[in-house]
This record gives structure tokens, C-alpha cells and sequence, in this order.
């Protein structure tokens, strides 16, 4: 972990698509991309904690968009990142209801590309409103479903990592920890009905 | 939505996932409502965790990152230390400088310098050749009083008496008596262009001044004996505190 290994941009993204070493990728990112999002965060009124969590977002988002398959390299993933950076400050910001001038002069500053990331980073609120939801899943569930959703292993390979006695039984604790989730996401009105609207 | 359907619903994910998903369960997400509305469900709820555990392992890196950084700029945090100590250091120092300062403001007072540098002549010392007579002997004797005295009663005044009555009025803590004295003996070599008890003049004339509190009339006389290597008094003088006398003339 000490020295992340050199990639063109065409490695990193394909290292980050078929999620191989893909912790090297990220501290990649880290090295190469950190601190010139920070400076823009900061240049734009945030702090240097605002810069960190803004730079774990853009990298959260980066990695979603390729692996959704959506990062075209139409621009270099510096420009890239830092437009997916400028997005989410100025939600940020938006948020905070931080001053009016401020956010004119930031949306002064965009140009088209920004306004071309924000449709492929989706709701950014709702996401963690997610993550939070399935934080207050207990540990058991949330483990056992990233097992399963993130990590991609087979029932027979979780069982290394799990106090269960067999298969079935993962199976079944899956399907109970997977339906709990649903119904608590199912309690959260705002992506409820976000999602009958979809329906619909 | 019965429990079996939404299993289906779940496996159907489940094989989607890897390119197998099924197409009888597509058609019944197509066509009911309930169990499209379900299906929405379930892919948010995985969605949920596949982005909770990416957030999970940005943030592993992320630490070891900021870890990694932290270590990597030893010379910024020992600057740092270091800046803060010599900042602290330098407090100490202020704090000590000014407290002694402040002390030596305080403290300082011309009575005090007047103590601390007076010391009685020793008419021997400087004179020997000079025959003793009735006022010597007073002096010797430090009959201070008797010196004034004798002193009024001379017809024939002479510098020598006038310094030795001046020594008897500070001994007896009369300064203004004495700096009449001292000055006398200096006017009257101005006069004559002698040096008679000159350079004892200018130094307990000095002297005086500090004794009446008035280090301004002192400072001048003190100033020029320090720069006069051959006077009497220089080396006297040399030792003494110039920064107590500057603190007096400021007080003043």
C-alpha cells in the first residue's frame, strides 16, 4: 500500500471495470488526484475536511460511473474528477443554503462538461440516505449481503465468513436479510415514493 | 407481495447479476405492478449495499492514505514541533525578559543606585601628602558633624574643604549641602583652570544627585567620566548599571 502502482488512464479504468486490485486504483486516485479537488474545494469556500469528503464522494462516484460502463474518456479523468467534484460541492453548498454570491460565482465557473457528469452521478442525497439506511442494518445482515452483492462470493465461500452451518442456511438468511433492507427502504418516504413514481 | 414471489424476484437479482436472468420473471415484472414495484425495490436495496461497501473500502484506503501522507511529511510536522517549542521557548523567554523587566522598572529608584554605588572617601587613599589637620582628623574619624563644623568655621576655604564637608553632608544625608559644595570646587577650577579636586567633584556631585533623586543631573556628569579613561572615577563608573540610570531618567 505504500506506493500505488502507475497506470494511464486506459489501465486505471479498466483495473477499476473488472475490479482487479481495485484498492490500488483508489490510492491511485488518492495520489494523483486528491489535492488538486482540494484545492478547488477550498478555492471555493470549503474546508480541508470538506475537500477530504467531497474527494471520497467524487472517488465513490468515479467508480460507479465505470463500472456502470458510463465514463466515456471523452475527457482525461483529472478533468473528469474534478467536474464530478465541482457537482458535488456545489450540492453541497446547495444544501448548506451557503451564500447565494457564492454559488453564483461557483456556477459561473462550470463549464459544459460539469453540467455533463451530474445527470451520470444519480441523487447523491438519496445514495446516502442509503448507505445509512443499511448501516443501521445489523452486522450480521450487512455483512452477509456485501458478501454476497459486493464481493461476489459463492454461498459455499461465505460460509468461511460466516457463523452458518451450510448453504441453505446462508441462503435463507440471505433472503430474510435482503427483504428486512427492502422494508426499511420501503419506510423511507422520500425514495418510496421516488419509486412508485418510476413505476409508474 | 407473497413471500415465495418476492424470493423469485430476489433470485431472478440474483441471476441478472450474472447474465442468467430469467425471462418468465421479467415478463411478470412487465405486467404486474406489484411486483415491478417490488423488483424497484430489491435493486435499490442492492444497489444500497454494492454502494455502502465501495463507500467502505474508498474509506479503508482513504485512512491509510491520509496515514501514509502524514508519515510522508515528516520535515512539515517536525517543523511544526519544532516551530511551536522555539514559539514557546520564546514565550518563556518574553515572559522572563519582560518579568525582569518589569522588575528592574519597578525596583529601580535613584536612592537606590545611590546606595548601591556610594562609598565614603578615604582621605588617605587619595591625599597622603596632605598634612592632617583638624578637619582631617574629623574626616578620618567620620565625625561627620564635626567636619560641618570645622568646615563653617574655616576662614580660609580651600577644595579640599569644600570636598570633605560635601562627603560629611551626604554622610549626614544632606544632598543639597552637598551639591553646593561639589559645584563650588568645580567652578573655582573652572575659574582657575586647576583640577584640584576635580574629578572627586564630579563624582560625588554625581553622587548627590542620585541621593536627592534627580538621575537627569547625574546622568550628564556619570556620561562624561565613563568617557574619560584618565578620570579618577572611570572604572567606578564603568561598572555601574547605565540601563538603572536610563530606567531613572525614563521614570523622570
Amino acid at each position: 500500500m505504500n506506493v500505488a502502482e502507475k497506470y494511464t488512464d486506459a489501465e486505471l479504468i479498466a483495473s477499476i471495470g473488472n475490479q482487479k486490485d481495485l484498492n490500488k486504483a483508489i490510492l491511485y486516485l488518492y495520489q494523483q488526484y486528491s489535492a488538486t479537488t482540494s484545492s478547488f474545494i477550498i478555492h471555493y469556500g470549503g474546508s480541508e475536511q470538506d475537500a477530504e469528503d467531497v474527494f471520497q464522494e467524487t472517488v465513490l462516484a468515479f467508480i460507479e460511473i465505470v463500472k456502470k460502463g458510463k465514463y466515456r474518456m471523452e475527457a482525461s479523468i483529472k478533468t473528469f474528477l474534478v467536474s464530478v467534484a465541482k457537482n458535488i460541492w456545489l450540492n453541497e453548498i446547495k444544501k448548506k443554503e451557503r451564500s447565494g454570491f457564492r454559488e453564483k460565482q461557483f456556477e459561473k465557473g462550470r463549464d459544459q462538461q460539469d453540467t455533463d457528469v451530474s445527470h451520470l452521478m444519480g441523487d447523491l442525497e438519496e445514495k446516502r440516505q442509503l448507505r445509512e439506511i443499511v448501516n443501521k442494518l445489523g452486522e450480521p445482515c450487512r455483512k452477509l449481503l456485501m458478501l454476497f452483492y459486493y464481493e461476489n462470493l459463492s454461498m459455499k465461500e461465505m460460509l468461511d465468513h460466516l457463523p452458518y452451518e451450510n448453504e441453505q442456511v446462508v441462503r435463507n438468511k440471505k433472503y430474510k436479510c435482503l427483504q428486512q433492507l427492502t422494508g426499511m427502504i420501503k419506510e423511507n418516504p422520500a425514495i418510496a415514493r421516488q419509486i412508485s413514481q418510476i413505476v409508474k | 407481495m407473497a413471500q415465495n414471489q418476492t424470493e423469485l424476484l430476489i433470485d431472478h437479482l440474483d441471476r441478472s447479476l450474472l447474465g442468467l436472468g430469467s425471462a418468465a420473471t421479467e415478463q411478470l415484472i412487465g405486467k404486474d405492478p406489484e411486483a415491478a414495484q417490488e423488483w424497484h425495490f430489491i435493486r435499490t436495496a442492492v444497489d444500497a449495499v454494492q454502494n455502502a461497501a465501495l463507500y467502505d473500502q474508498v474509506s479503508s484506503v482513504k485512512k491509510q492514505w491520509l496515514a501514509q501522507t502524514s508519515t510522508a511529511r515528516p520535515n512539515g510536522a517536525i517543523v511544526r514541533t519544532i516551530y511551536r517549542n522555539v514559539m514557546r521557548v520564546a514565550a518563556c523567554v518574553f515572559l522572563v525578559a519582560g518579568g525582569a523587566a518589569l522588575y528592574k522598572y519597578t525596583t529601580a529608584t535613584s536612592s537606590g543606585l545611590y546606595e548601591k554605588y556610594y562609598s565614603s572617601y578615604s582621605l588617605n587613599a587619595s591625599r597622603g601628602t596632605e598634612r592632617q589637620d583638624a578637619i582631617d582628623q574629623a574626616y578620618n574619624n567620620k565625625e561627620w558633624k564635626k567636619v560641618a563644623t570645622l568646615f563653617t568655621a574655616l576662614k580660609e576655604k580651600n577644595n579640599k574643604s569644600y570636598f570633605l564637608a560635601g562627603i560629611a553632608d551626604l554622610e549626614l544625608k544632606h544632598p543639597d549641602d552637598a551639591i553646593g559644595k561639589f559645584q563650588q570646587i568645580i567652578a573655582v577650577n573652572v575659574q582657575s583652570g586647576g583640577d584640584y579636586f576635580q574629578d572627586e567633584a564630579e563624582y560625588y556631585l554625581a553622587m548627590s544627585w542620585l541621593a536627592k533623586n534627580e538621575p537627569n543631573e547625574a546622568m550628564p556628569l556619570l556620561e562624561k567620566i565613563k568617557a574619560n579613561k584618565d578620570h579618577l572615577y572611570h572604572d567606578k563608573v564603568m561598572s555601574m548599571s547605565f540601563t538603572d540610570l536610563k530606567i531613572l531618567e525614563y521614570k523622570k
